[in-house]
């Protein structure tokens, strides 16, 4: 139950919750905390926020004050490698990553839980790659307070598969890079393919362990992953050869080594040819030429996925198509931009 | 309790097709049993503890009934006109009662659930069944006071209506100018101008329509005992079927 009653009968009385004080440009934060007393040098400060009545709050037994809310929200919402101070300011926490690596969203379960009234959660998209101590999410409850109920639903809510968002650390793969190409294989021109995919897996934390020139030859190609599998490898990476011309065998490459599940095409431009396939638990991704001439592809959407361990079929590459056209700006701003925001 | 898909290909089977509503249907009746600790409700010892109050005529109502094994001729199934998507399940035996709603929030989630399915009819089916309870349902503890008129069992009262001279069972008579009616010549009907009619073939009965057979094949009646008395019913009596040939 919640009393109003005037800022000057409330000397002596605890807050029932943060004051929030907003400087413009210089401060936005709590002034007063709850449970401070309210004493006669506060009455100033007080009006100037626009506060001339105070709540006092007397909790029946169902009810549940905002804060504990908050508590009882960022438990259930938060998975592994999410930390958080259980010490809500205005009601809110902010949950941050505990280490370097992908922040994964199950979006269903976030729509879920904000579709009930008395909760709210923010996050970064899904599939966003995060440092360590980074903000990734932030809760609260909406009214100061509520029945205890709904909370502990919205709670469940977030349960239902786990947990809501959790970061997961990427894996230090063994690369092998097949390289793809007649005219590069009898030096017609110089592959500038290799140093742009090793430049991308290193900043991933993987390492390019092999790499192959093969011409358009499927037999050979499919030779090449045979070999950087039996190398250790266990990401390949093959380029060119993938769009539609007769010299484009590399998709036959990659069924002769063997691959049992092949994707070809994804909802992404640039990178409408890229193909995704398995042979056992390894990867092959097949780049088009888009990666030569492009800063930022499909591959930079993928990569950092197949890395954190998901597995990318054809319903993933599907669903990249909603935010899967990249603007190509002059100046990239990839990842704070709209490319590959696909939830 | 048998397991959702055999409690939903019965109720579909019964209802006449499987929708959205049948899976919601099913589920609410799921719950709503469980959470009053009736897990067989349709069991022998569990049947006469229950009873079911519906909040809607739609398709999940079909399912509730189904799942539950309430029937509204037995009294234990009731029909609330109020046009909302919810049950309350009532233990008899232990007063507890459970009203679940089917949330609207279920409709809107229902692209995020199955996003790969096309057309919203299918989305809904299929994302019904994959959403936990939390998600499809609000659940709350309530009281019912159940009058003894509505309770199962024999009728308890009859009166006549003293306007129209129509029987009344269970209390279900209003009082008005210390006159006992009956609630269509009280309040007003579902129906108007109600006048009686006569109609073709007004003397018809199943064991006429047996005579006029036998009468055919010039076969005495009442030596046929095993097919009169299969027409008759098991509490009809020899004496009595003759009286009535």
């Amino acid at each position: 139950m919640i009393k109003t009653i005037p800022l000057e009968d409330a000397i002596g009385s605890k807050l029932a919750h943060d004051v929030t004080e907003i400087r413009p440009g210089e401060f936005k934060g709590p002034a007063f905390r709850k449970g401070h007393t309210v004493c006669n040098e506060d009455v100033c400060h007080l009006q100037r926020l626009g506060k001339n009545h105070l709540y006092l709050i007397d909790l029946e037994d169902d009810e549940i004050h905002e804060n504990e809310a908050a508590a009882i929200q960022a438990k259930a919402l938060a998975g592994d490698g999410i930390i958080w101070e259980d010490n809500p300011k205005e009601g809110k926490i902010n949950l941050y990553a505990e280490k370097d690596g992908m922040f994964v969203v199950n979006t269903t379960a976030l729509a879920a839980f904000n579709m009930v009234e008395e909760v709210m959660c923010a996050t970064l998209h899904t599939n966003t790659l995060v440092k360590k101590g980074g903000l990734v999410a932030a809760t609260r409850a909406i009214p100061l307070i509520m029945k205890r109920a709904p909370i502990e639903r919205a709670a469940a809510v977030a349960r239902q598969n786990g947990t809501v968002f959790s970061v997961h650390l990427l894996r230090h793969a063994k690369v092998g890079l097949v390289i793809t190409g007649n005219e590069i294989y009898q030096n017609l021109i110089e592959d500038r393919f290799a140093p742009v995919l090793t430049e991308k897996v290193s900043a991933l934390g993987s390492k390019v362990c092999a790499l192959k020139f093969v011409p358009d030859d499927a037999e050979i190609i499919s030779q090449a992953i045979r070999s950087h599998l039996g190398n250790g490898c266990d990401l390949i990476l093959l380029t060119g050869g993938m769009s539609v011309d007769p010299d484009d065998v590399t998709r036959q490459g990659i069924r002769k080594a063997g691959a049992h599940e092949l994707h070809y095409g994804a909802s992404a431009l640039p990178g409408a040819m890229f193909l995704v396939a398995y042979l056992g638990d390894v990867p092959l991704l097949g780049v088009p030429g888009c990666g030569l001439y492009h800063q930022i592809t499909v591959l930079d959407l993928v990569l950092p996925r197949i890395l954190a361990g998901e597995k990318i079929g054809k319903k993933e590459l599907a669903f990249l198509g909603h935010g899967g056209l990249c603007l190509d700006c002059p100046t990239c701003r990839f990842p704070a931009c709209p490319f590959g925001k696909t939830a | 309790m048998q397991d959702f898909e055999t409690l939903l290909k019965g109720s579909a089977e019964a209802h006449g097709h499987l929708c959205p509503g049948q899976v919601v249907g099913v589920r609410m009746a799921m719950l709503g049993c469980s959470l009053i600790g009736l897990n067989e409700p349709s069991s022998h010892d569990q049947i006469k503890k229950l009873i079911v109050y519906v909040e809607m005529d739609r398709c999940a109502a079909d399912a509730v009934a189904h799942v539950s094994g309430v029937k509204l001729g037995r009294r234990s199934l009731k029909f609330m006109d109020y046009g909302i998507m919810a049950a309350t399940f009532v233990n008899l035996e232990t007063d507890s009662a459970i009203r679940v709603l089917s949330t609207e929030d279920a409709r809107d989630l229902a692209p995020l659930y199955a996003p790969e399915i096309a057309g919203k009819y299918q989305q809904q089916l299929i994302a019904y069944k994959l959403m936990p309870d939390s998600v499809l349902f609000k659940v709350q503890k309530v009281l019912v006071a159940i009058s003894e008129f509505d309770l199962p069992g024999p009728t308890r009262r009859k009166v006549s209506c003293q306007r129209c001279g129509q029987m009344v069972r269970d209390s279900r008579e209003v009082i008005i100018d210390n006159h006992v009616l009956c609630k269509p010549c009280a309040k007003g009907a579902y129906y108007t101008n109600a006048r009686e009619i006569t109609w073709p073939n007004m003397n018809w009965s199943p064991v006429s329509d047996f005579r006029a057979k036998k009468q055919q094949q010039n076969i005495p009646i009442a030596l046929e005992e095993p097919s009169t008395s299969n027409r008759l019913g098991q509490q009809g009596t020899k004496s009595h079927r003759e009286t009535l040939l």
